[in-house]
């Protein structure tokens, strides 16, 4: 009996291992898959010098791109033996410098992020190497599902009568025409769905913002709207609050 | 003034759509890129393009779905579809047949060239 239990706790553990591995491979291989075009395209003697010095800064941002993966990956590996010191980040700031940091990633896909600003700051018990880490992934996620020109809104704000902090970011997506809508709804329970509905994802991102959250003694969500998806996560807002 | 023949490209990736017209349109033809479904439609609507590049996964509707929605409507169900995805291996033949799809492009396989080759054998009939 016990061995049984063992050997369906093995192929669980063997499942859940390999169900990370496919979704890990599928993830990486679109920025692998674009960057290999992005260099043939470069080695075309017919493509001009100036176009070339385009596709190269491409490659670049396309190759950050894919180490953040890789590095959130190896994050989430460690984030049992290591210990990630919380201490009270100023969200405003991490925000700030995230959308900072992504701004060649905002120009490339011709997009805009604005920070909604705030009055007074807000302070949560966080790692901001991990914090950091969700933000961007909500903020790539939503770069890529933008699909018109309301630039994407990061909000903050204190729920649960001021115990977390909310950090939400919100994309607007294409809006479906309602009888379209509906058709498609109809039609997508009958034909084969994709391992996720969202664009380039396999829900990888979500996985280790998730884990990053958790680390934290957060948690992530999401809000479909018509229009668009709102990502969330929700941490401990930090004690210091109150003598601001 | 010339006429292009226009070919509809349905990618989210704007780097890799961007990519496919730069090659599409130096080869005389018109690439007309749209990142989603319901975006597609109303392209195909509009310019009646030779053939259509389609992504598997789209923001909101799968190019499956789309698949579907032109296989319903007689005027639209022979225009040629290449896919062009980064799960090529999802597709036998048996699907291909079904879909209406001519061909299979596996994005980090293909060459940049690939598509245009499998448009101008399209247009050569």
């Amino acid at each position: 009996m016990n061995v049984d239990r063992g050997k369906q706790c093995d192929a669980s553990i063997n499942s859940s291992v390999s169900s990370s591995v496919v979704a890990a491979s599928h993830e990486l291989k679109s920025p692998l898959a674009l960057i290999r075009q992005l260099s043939l395209s470069i080695a075309d003697n017919h493509t001009p010098d100036d176009e070339k010095q385009k596709l190269a800064e491409q490659i670049t941002l396309t190759t950050e791109r894919a180490i953040r993966l890789t590095n959130g990956l190896t994050q989430v590996s460690r984030l049992q033996k290591d210990f990630f010191e919380l201490e009270p980040v100023n969200i405003m700031r991490v925000c700030q410098e995230v959308t900072d940091e992504l701004f060649p990633f905002f120009e490339q896909y011709n997009v805009s992020v604005r920070v909604r600003p705030r009055s007074r700051s807000l302070l949560a018990l966080a790692n901001s190497d991990l914090l950091k880490n969700i933000i961007i992934n909500f903020i790539e996620n939503a770069v890529h599902y933008s699909a018109n020109s309301k630039p994407i809104e990061v909000k903050m704000s204190l729920i649960e009568k001021g115990k977390k902090v909310r950090i939400s970011i919100r994309d607007y997506g294409p809006t479906l025409r309602k009888g379209f809508w509906r058709q498609l709804r109809k039609q997508l329970g009958s034909v084969p769905q994709p391992i996720s509905s969202r664009p380039m994802s396999s829900g990888l991102g979500l996985y280790i913002s998730g884990q990053f959250a958790e680390a934290m003694d957060g948690r992530i969500g999401m809000t479909r709207h018509r229009d668009g998806a709102t990502f969330y996560v929700d941490i401990v807002a930090s004690q210091q609050l109150a003598l601001l | 003034m010339k006429k292009h023949k226009k070919i509809i490209i349905v990618d989210d990736d704007q780097l890799f759509a961007g990519l496919l017209k730069r090659s599409i349109d130096r080869a005389g033809f018109r690439g007309i890129i749209t990142a989603n479904a319901t975006d597609a439609i109303d392209a195909i609507d509009d310019h009646s393009p030779i053939a259509i590049i389609l992504d598997v996964y789209l923001p909101g509707v799968n190019g499956i779905a789309l698949l579907h929605e032109l296989r319903g409507h007689g005027d639209l169900s022979s225009i040629p579809v290449i896919l062009c995805t980064n799960s090529a291996q999802l597709f036998d033949e048996q699907t291909m047949y079904a879909y209406g799809i001519i061909a299979v492009l596996d994005k980090a396989t293909m060459l940049p060239g690939d598509a245009v080759s499998l448009i101008k054998e399209v247009c050569h009939g």
